[in-house]
């Protein structure tokens, strides 16, 4: 089956459902809603996808999105599939049981982007305490103790050289008159 | 007692919630009838300060007298929010970073990261270059299997191969140094190339290096594998078969070990890997036994590549021409490399400015770790440490 098949495949069965979709190499891509999420991930597991490498979440601002990226070990082929989940009610099915692998993937992605997995069996945090307030990886997340990254001076210093690109080149300052061996007092000429 | 790192201190959150959701105080026993027979039922706790744990990791084990009936493992002790902290630097800035991921194998993390930022960029990379990078992380999956094998040694109580391990990890320690200025966190692979050039003599004493690992391997089996004590202590203890292996999302020295012969220098090649001529060793044991002789035979297979790489190595530049400021084009893209304990990946959304906008490290330990409780149900109180040793774990990398 070539990856152009598969997506026959998806289309027909999924139709409009789908967006997004297209063929990068061996990878298809592909993006659907929260409640497709799940019937599309059993198709794809039925068309020979046994391998879950990773499920990630991502914040777009204006929605959240679920990310899933399966193989096989049998042929060369790979999947991308972005699911979009509604920011105020992050729920989507989980797939714990079609991958195991998915079980702490999805308790990752609970922690820190707060999506909840319907059906998961073990719902809790993994990384963070289990009375942790908020999700960090949202981009509105907020901590007072979260210091801001600052680029100490570069600012000012690429202002500089802005500035200095379009300003004539200043004239190169004349380097100090070295003292004469004479010298041996270490007075300064011309002061005396 | 307690969760120092809560932020609601109180009597209520004083107590880890887990823990009061058990029907019986850790370390006590209860007697309960199942299926005719008495079982003693109990809890132990083992970590997250415990020498055999490689670092800070909990493990909650139910037990029915010796055997263990279930195992939760507790992770996230040395969580720092990684993804944050790189979603707020620059693309370049990510790669000391991507050093404290599996700070026992950096050159691979620095490699995998590179890589990524490259295919998102489409930027090709000076042969030079490649070479340097695949020499540099094989000598690093060398000096990862060595600490390992050192450690799992110890772990097991076999206190001379510890010694021996350490020995020659510390001069491939030492080859890093000389490249690099550094012995643990090297930072030493740029998106588009390399940082420095060999220095010079470098390459003699790399090969001098790979002449007197080799007859090393005969020397540690005269210490381990042929040690009868040894195989029995490890032998199909631990098991977990193929399918499991697939359904869990193992990867790297863990699933070869259980028959599969699956390998992404080989599978999907990366970088020049698919230049080279070297075996993939496979075990169908599916036991701790199993990935013991995977990575022994896996160094020797190591040694091979960075042999045919030093004949191969180009002169030449090694940095690709770059921007000044690295800006992929916007789009997301998932790389995956094999690491010393499997499948490293890094999943990468750009937006077209010089930061990331979200960065993902699918960290193979931590695949691997979730199967731990497959593996542990129905062994031995004494058998767990060798379990968890065999996963090769590093919670640096787990916990993220």
């Amino acid at each position: 089956m070539t990856p152009d098949e598969i997506l026959e495949q998806l289309k027909q069965k999924f139709g409009d459902a789908l967006s997004g979709t297209e063929v990068k190499g061996v990878e298809v891509r592909l993006t659907t809603a929260a409640v497709n999420g799940r019937p599309v991930c059993e198709l794809l597991r039925d068309l020979g996808f046994e391998y879950l490498n990773c499920l990630s979440g991502a914040d777009w601002t204006t929605h959240l999105e679920v990310v899933y990226n399966l193989s096989s070990l049998r042929h060369p082929h790979k999947a991308h599939l972005r699911v979009r989940v509604d920011r105020d009610h992050p729920v989507v099915r989980s797939v714990s049981d079609l991958w195991r692998a998915a079980d702490w993937h999805e308790r990752e992605c609970f922690d820190l982007f707060g999506v909840q997995f319907d059906g998961h069996p073990d719902h809790r945090r993994i990384l963070l305490p289990e009375d942790w307030v908020g999700y960090p990886l949202r981009k509105d997340y907020a901590d007072e103790r979260l210091v801001p990254y600052t680029d100490y001076g570069m600012e000012e210093k690429v202002a500089k050289t802005e500035a200095a690109k379009g300003a004539p080149k200043a004239a190169k300052a004349e380097p100090p008159k070295p003292l004469s061996k004479n010298n041996v007092t270490g007075e300064i000429p011309g002061t005396a | 007692m307690g969760a120092p790192r809560r932020r609601v201190r109180g009597a209520e959150s004083d107590i880890l919630m887990d823990t009061t959701n058990l029907p019986i105080p850790i370390g006590t026993t209860v007697m309960i009838e199942h299926a005719g027979e008495t079982m003693e039922e109990m809890y132990v706790n083992m970590g997250p300060q415990h020498p055999s744990t490689h670092g800070v990791l909990r493990l909650l084990l139910k037990l029915d007298g010796e055997v263990i009936t279930d195992c939760i493992p507790y992770i996230g002790y040395l969580h720092r929010c990684h993804e944050k902290i790189a979603e707020n630097r620059t693309y370049p800035q990510v790669v000391p970073y991507t050093d404290r991921l599996d700070y026992l194998a950096s050159m691979s993390m620095n490699f995998g990261y590179v890589l990524t930022v490259e295919r998102l960029m489409g930027q090709q990379v000076p042969a030079r270059a490649e070479h340097m990078r695949v020499i540099l992380a094989e000598l690093q999956r060398i000096a990862s299997h060595l600490l390992w094998l050192g450690t799992f040694g110890l772990d097991l109580g076999n206190f001379t191969i510890f010694i021996y391990c350490f020995r020659e990890r510390e001069m491939i320690l030492d080859l890093f140094e000389a490249v690099s200025g550094q012995r643990l966190n090297y930072s030493f692979y740029r998106i588009g190339g390399m940082a420095f050039d060999f220095p010079d003599g470098w390459l003699d004493n790399c090969r001098a290096f790979l002449e007197w690992f080799k007859p090393r391997i005969p020397e540690y089996d005269a210490l381990v594998t042929d040690n009868i004590l040894f195989q029995k202590r490890i032998q199909g203890i631990g098991v977990i078969d193929a399918k499991s292996a697939v359904d869990w999302g193992l990867s790297g020295p863990m699933l070869r070990a259980s028959g599969l012969k699956w390998d992404l220098r080989r599978n999907d090649p990366y970088s020049i890997y698919d230049r080279f001529d070297f075996a993939i060793p496979v075990f169908d044991t599916c036991d701790v036994w199993a990935r013991f002789l995977v990575r022994r035979q896996e160094m020797l297979e190591s040694v091979k590549i960075i042999e045919q790489a030093l004949d191969q190595l180009p002169s030449g530049e090694i940095t690709a021409k770059m921007p000044k400021t690295i800006k992929p084009p916007a789009g997301q893209v998932y790389v995956r490399t094999e690491s010393p304990r499997g499948e490293l990946g890094f999943y990468l959304v750009s937006d077209g400015t010089p930061k990331p906008y979200r960065y993902k490290v699918r960290s193979p330990a931590f695949c691997n770790l979730s199967a731990l409780p497959v593996m542990m149900k129905g062994c031995l109180v004494a058998d767990s440490v060798a379990i968890l040793g065999s996963i090769d774990i590093v919670l640096g990398e787990i916990d993220r």
